[in-house]
């Protein structure tokens, strides 16, 4: 657990480091635009960043949830899983968006400008789709070579890349907006927020109370988690393995799609590289609350929004990462298992 | 020898985990329908694989495995559990972070509309689990574990129940205690097939047992004529108590 837990810090790390090399300022400086908050009236700074800790920490949360499961019962640190974020995204800017819209290499341009209420869940149905392809053609046929995690991870980071250079070859590089109305900011006591976050966290408190009701409450839920603690037993239960891995996929990738849209309401716009640049912290976050313990990529998702974003009142808007970072080295070292993975006895 | 019909037939099994080394080289075993079956042997002779490579957990390169006539060489376990066969494994054999009610539902999981029925039938054989049932597994001991696996796999009323090593790592006490158990659900009318390092005891419980050695089947015969033959006494009984 210890060894899987390094193994995520270092990736981590590494890939704050590939992104900090330069090209993704315009990114940084737009997502500090929406992050930072404005002063003015009543809202208390302290306050104010506490809750938009909690708003971001929500939609990491959602994004970061499918990241753990599959990490659970697949033992896979999946590195293709940014790319899901932006591509729920992406998939319903291209549904909605009133603009032409074409594919890649066809000659035509078209216009599909659904509403936005139409275009989100079918987005993610397409998303969830698109998890269930991955795992068909990529996954299982690995699992099934008994291909060993290390190939297997670099598999992913190798799909990475081919999606997050498809998506800029497809949408572009510049950031696109979901909806193109302005979220009035609405004041409540010390804090200032617009309607479209309020309900984005609704939205996503609802989506997380889902995902726990399905792993408590359903024999399908308790039947991921068996899967998640020992695949070989599972199976020898009766529990056919390789389906609940299926679903896992399929979930990870449709909760990833819908953080991913929430997010670039949240942020007024998402990049081809903002689920990338998303896939660090969502390690931080799994790794933070537990390897492979769906509640706990929730709660490290609190954990590095908050700490995050109320860094800054304090602190540079430049560190505010660095610092989320390393309050999980500081975690570690004192529990290695997370804060709410649990030591096994032995025999 | 009982007159009642072979269940499970394994003919010449060749078996192993790397590609190119075999573990198993001409494994034969023929089970009849009620027989409490002991596999002894010494360390590296394949016990375990050959349990294994019967549940389909390892793969079977040659040879067949027949359940009741018909073929299920290489069946996916999750095939043969709904065929009636159960297996516990020697080690990591419970759901850690489920509690035991939770344990023993993954057990049912592919006759879940019975689930009510065989866990109260279950209750009846360990009590013990259903005062515990919110209990993680996790926080079990070695001898709760091994209780809860045994009661997991009997979950689904199978007809054949494939153990590894039940008493491995168990006190002596609870080790009788576990060589008890096995034979009140054998006497239930479940055929068992149990492999054992307690040859001794494992011989003293079990209507027939099976020698291996280097992978093949050794000797076969009833547990209490290899309890006296002097080759099995010699190599694996020991002569301490004999």
């Amino acid at each position: 657990m210890l060894r899987a837990a390094l193994v995520f810090v270092v990736a981590a790390v590494g890939i704050t480091a590939i992104l900090s090399m330069g090209g993704t300022a315009e990114a940084a400086t737009e997502t500090e635009a929406v992050t930072t908050v404005a002063t003015t009236g009543g809202t208390n700074l302290l306050i104010q960043n506490l809750f938009n800790g909690i708003v971001f920490g929500l939609l990491l949360a959602l994004a970061s949830v499918g990241l753990s499961l599959i990490y659970g019962t697949t033992g896979l640190s999946n590195f293709a899983h940014g790319e899901m974020v932006t591509f729920g995204a992406m998939i319903t800017y291209f549904l909605a968006t009133p603009q032409a819209v074409s594919f890649p290499l066809l000659p035509f341009e078209f216009t599909i400008a659904w509403p936005f209420w139409i275009a989100a869940p079918v987005g993610i149905a397409i998303a969830t789709f698109f998890g269930w392809v991955q795992d068909k053609i990529i996954w299982s046929q690995l699992r099934r070579r008994r291909v060993a995690m290390i190939q297997q991870m670099i598999v992913s980071i190798g799909l990475s890349l081919a999606l997050v250079n498809f998506i800029q070859w497809w949408m572009g590089g510049r950031p696109v907006r979901l909806v193109t109305s302005i979220d009035p900011r609405v004041q409540y006591g010390p804090i200032s927020v617009g309607n479209v976050t309020l309900i984005s966290m609704a939205i996503a408190i609802v989506a997380l109370l889902g995902v726990a009701f399905f792993l408590q409450r359903t024999r399908l839920g308790r039947a991921t988690r068996a899967v998640s603690d020992n695949p070989a037993l599972a199976s020898a239960s009766g529990i056919k393995v390789d389906s609940i891995i299926r679903i896992v996929w399929m979930m990870a990738a449709g909760l990833a799609a819908l953080g991913g849209i929430l997010l670039a309401l949240y942020q007024q716009g998402i990049g081809f590289d903002d689920g990338t640049k998303l896939l660090m912290m969502m390690f931080a976050a799994v790794t933070l609350g537990g390897l492979g313990h769906p509640y706990g990529a929730l709660v490290g998702s609190l954990i590095i929004g908050v700490v995050a974003e109320v860094s800054t009142v304090w602190l540079p808007p430049d560190l505010k990462f660095a610092t989320a970072l390393g309050i999980l080295i500081i975690v570690l070292l004192v529990r290695p298992q997370g804060i709410l993975g649990k030591a096994e006895r032995v025999g | 020898m009982n007159d009642k019909p072979v269940i499970l037939d394994a003919d010449n099994l060749i078996a192993g985990y790397l590609p190119g080394i075999n573990i198993l080289n001409g494994c034969s075993m023929e089970v009849k329908e009620g027989e409490l079956i002991g596999i002894i042997g010494p360390n590296g002779a394949g016990k375990s694989t050959f349990l294994k490579a019967l549940f389909g957990l390892v793969p079977v390169r040659d040879g067949s495995v027949t359940l009741g006539g018909e073929d299920i060489t290489n069946l996916r376990a999750d095939e043969l559990v709904k065929r009636g066969v159960g297996f516990v494994p020697q080690t990591n054999n419970v759901f850690p972070s489920l509690t035991i009610e939770e344990n023993l539902e993954m057990g049912a999981y592919q006759a879940h509309k019975n689930f009510k029925k065989q866990l109260a039938r279950i209750g009846d054989l360990f009590p013990v689990l259903i005062q515990r049932k919110n209990q993680r597994a996790g926080s079990l001991s070695g001898g709760e574990r091994q209780m809860v696996a045994m009661a997991r796999a009997l979950m689904m009323d199978p007809h054949v129940l494939l153990l590894d090593e039940p008493s491995a790592g168990l006190s002596p006490a609870r080790q009788d205690e576990t060589f008890v158990r096995t034979r009140e659900i054998n006497k239930t009318g479940v055929t068992v097939i149990m492999v054992e390092q307690n040859a001794r005891r494992c011989l003293q419980i079990c209507d027939r047992g099976y020698v291996l050695d280097q992978g093949t089947s050794a000797y076969t015969a009833t547990g209490q004529e290899l309890l006296k033959d002097p080759k099995v006494i010699e190599l694996y009984l020991g002569t301490l108590g004999a």
